[in-house]
């Protein structure tokens, strides 16, 4: 049960990086809301996925 | 006729832009983060009484908890004369602080003429790692002592996520399979007895289980505090077994030096110190709760001034139309003074009782009071660890 409680953990902060890049991936390349407000949305949203993968908050 | 979308012309942001927007984005997440990592990674610094005997780990009672974040050292002061063993348990709630603070104050000046008496400063460590979310609460607080200030954390009220994630939709509490709120699988006051297999705050409230079973422990005192418009506030939680000790302790508080209420622990409610505790080992659980106008819902800014000196005009209205559970005026609050004082004659009070109902298990113990806080303050109780024994000056 614990080896299950760390690999779900791992899990999430995998999960966290991996929407992190996509969050990077799109503030860089998208079709649509191409716009600067949408560049610093996109920017924003980025930080508390940065912040949890290098396991700071 | 149908309307037609108009679409507007796309305005592509030049990549240069871009890149500076994503350096601007870095450099706040810096700032963020820098502070996250303050509070993450700072420790506490205290000196100890030269009573103490022993330091443990609540990995050494289990063993799955060596090297987690929620590992914590327990204090023991052993006088070598046999007698009755308590515990005196503190920061199950980091954002509680007179209970940690208590605890600093109890070990660096206790002295123990007979039986045993366990410390354990922090006693959900990983929770006091983190701040409130969204609360905006700062993340110290600091002492004034002769040698400069003190600085102490202000945690959150369940284990860091970092340490432990994610949370259920519904958390379902072992072994009662109460269901209860989901973000309280990470809080040691709902997870006890705990179970050695299960998530990490459970695991933790086993392993105190087993301390309080291994040790024997005769009284344990889980120290909290309380909002003022929270029942509970200013009271002594007793399971049915400690219930006379702690009545006795309440009246004979409330007769000499301040008032003090005391509550039966509820059976139908799951998880708690004062329910559990007593449920699984053979200890004595009371649970002590002061007031801390922080956590009152109706306060205004949280600064650290409320958190030490607890004086707001929002609560003052609100206790002037009958809405809080203890009297409260601006010109007094509710400074850490007074809190921490209360802590410490409240656990006083219930070890001269359980002396008196159970002399077999007399615990002979001094440590600072209410009337010594009340005329020096906190800070007066601190050692300067430039200055100490360098065994006995540890860093939490």
């Amino acid at each position: 049960m614990i080896m299950l409680e760390q690999i779900i953990h791992v899990f999430y902060f995998v999960l966290a990086g991996f929407i992190g890049l996509l969050i990077l991936r799109s503030f860089f390349k998208r079709t649509s809301r191409t716009g600067i407000i949408y560049d610093i949305v996109y920017a924003y949203c980025f930080i508390p996925f940065l912040l949890r993968i290098l396991g700071i908050k | 006729m149908a309307a037609q979308r108009i679409e507007e012309p796309r305005k592509e942001v030049k990549l240069y832009f871009k890149i500076i927007i994503l350096l601007v984005t870095l450099v706040l997440a810096f700032l963020g983060g820098r502070e996250f990592y303050e509070l993450r990674h700072f420790k506490e610094t205290f000196v100890s009484s030269p009573g103490l005997t022993e330091v443990k780990m609540l990995s050494d009672y289990l063993p799955s908890l060596k090297g987690t974040w929620i590992d914590t050292p327990i204090f023991v002061y052993d006088s070598g004369v046999p007698g009755g063993t308590v515990l005196y348990m503190a920061n199950v709630h980091p954002y509680e602080p007179a209970a940690s603070l208590s605890a600093y104050i109890l070990m660096e000046n206790i002295k123990v003429k007979k039986g045993k008496v366990f410390v354990i400063p922090q006693g959900n460590r990983s929770a006091s790692t983190t701040g409130m979310l969204a609360n905006a609460y700062p993340k110290f607080f600091h002492i004034k002592t002769s040698f400069g200030e003190k600085k102490f954390r202000i945690g959150d009220r369940g284990t860091n996520p970092l340490d432990q994630w994610p949370d259920p939709f519904t958390y379902v509490h072992y072994p009662s399979r109460q269901n209860l709120a989901y973000q309280d699988i990470r809080n040691m006051n709902r997870t006890y007895p705990g179970r050695a297999n299960g998530t990490l705050t459970e695991r933790a409230s086993f392993a105190i289980m087993e301390l309080i079973r291994k040790e024997k422990i005769d009284l344990s005192i889980d120290v909290h505090e309380a909002s003022l418009m929270y029942p509970v506030v200013s009271t002594y939680v007793a399971h049915e077994r400690s219930f006379d000790i702690a009545m006795m302790a309440a009246m004979t508080l409330t007769a000499t030096s301040f008032d003090m209420k005391c509550e039966s622990s509820p059976k139908s409610l799951r998880g708690l110190s004062h329910r559990e505790w007593g449920d699984f080992s053979d200890t004595l659980p009371v649970l002590m709760e002061t007031p801390e106008p922080f956590i009152d819902r109706v306060v205004g800014p949280m600064t650290e001034e409320l958190f030490t000196e607890g004086k707001d005009e929002f609560l003052a209205v609100a206790a002037k139309h009958g809405l809080t559970y203890v009297p409260y005026t601006l010109d007094f609050g509710s400074p850490l003074w007074y809190r921490c004082g209360r802590h410490l004659s409240g656990a006083l009070e219930v070890i001269n009782q359980m002396n008196q109902f159970m002399p077999e298990k007399e615990v002979i113990v001094e440590w600072p009071t209410y009337d010594q806080l009340k005329e020096h303050d906190c800070g007066f109780f601190f050692h300067d660890p430039a200055k100490a024994d360098q065994k006995l000056v540890f860093k939490i």
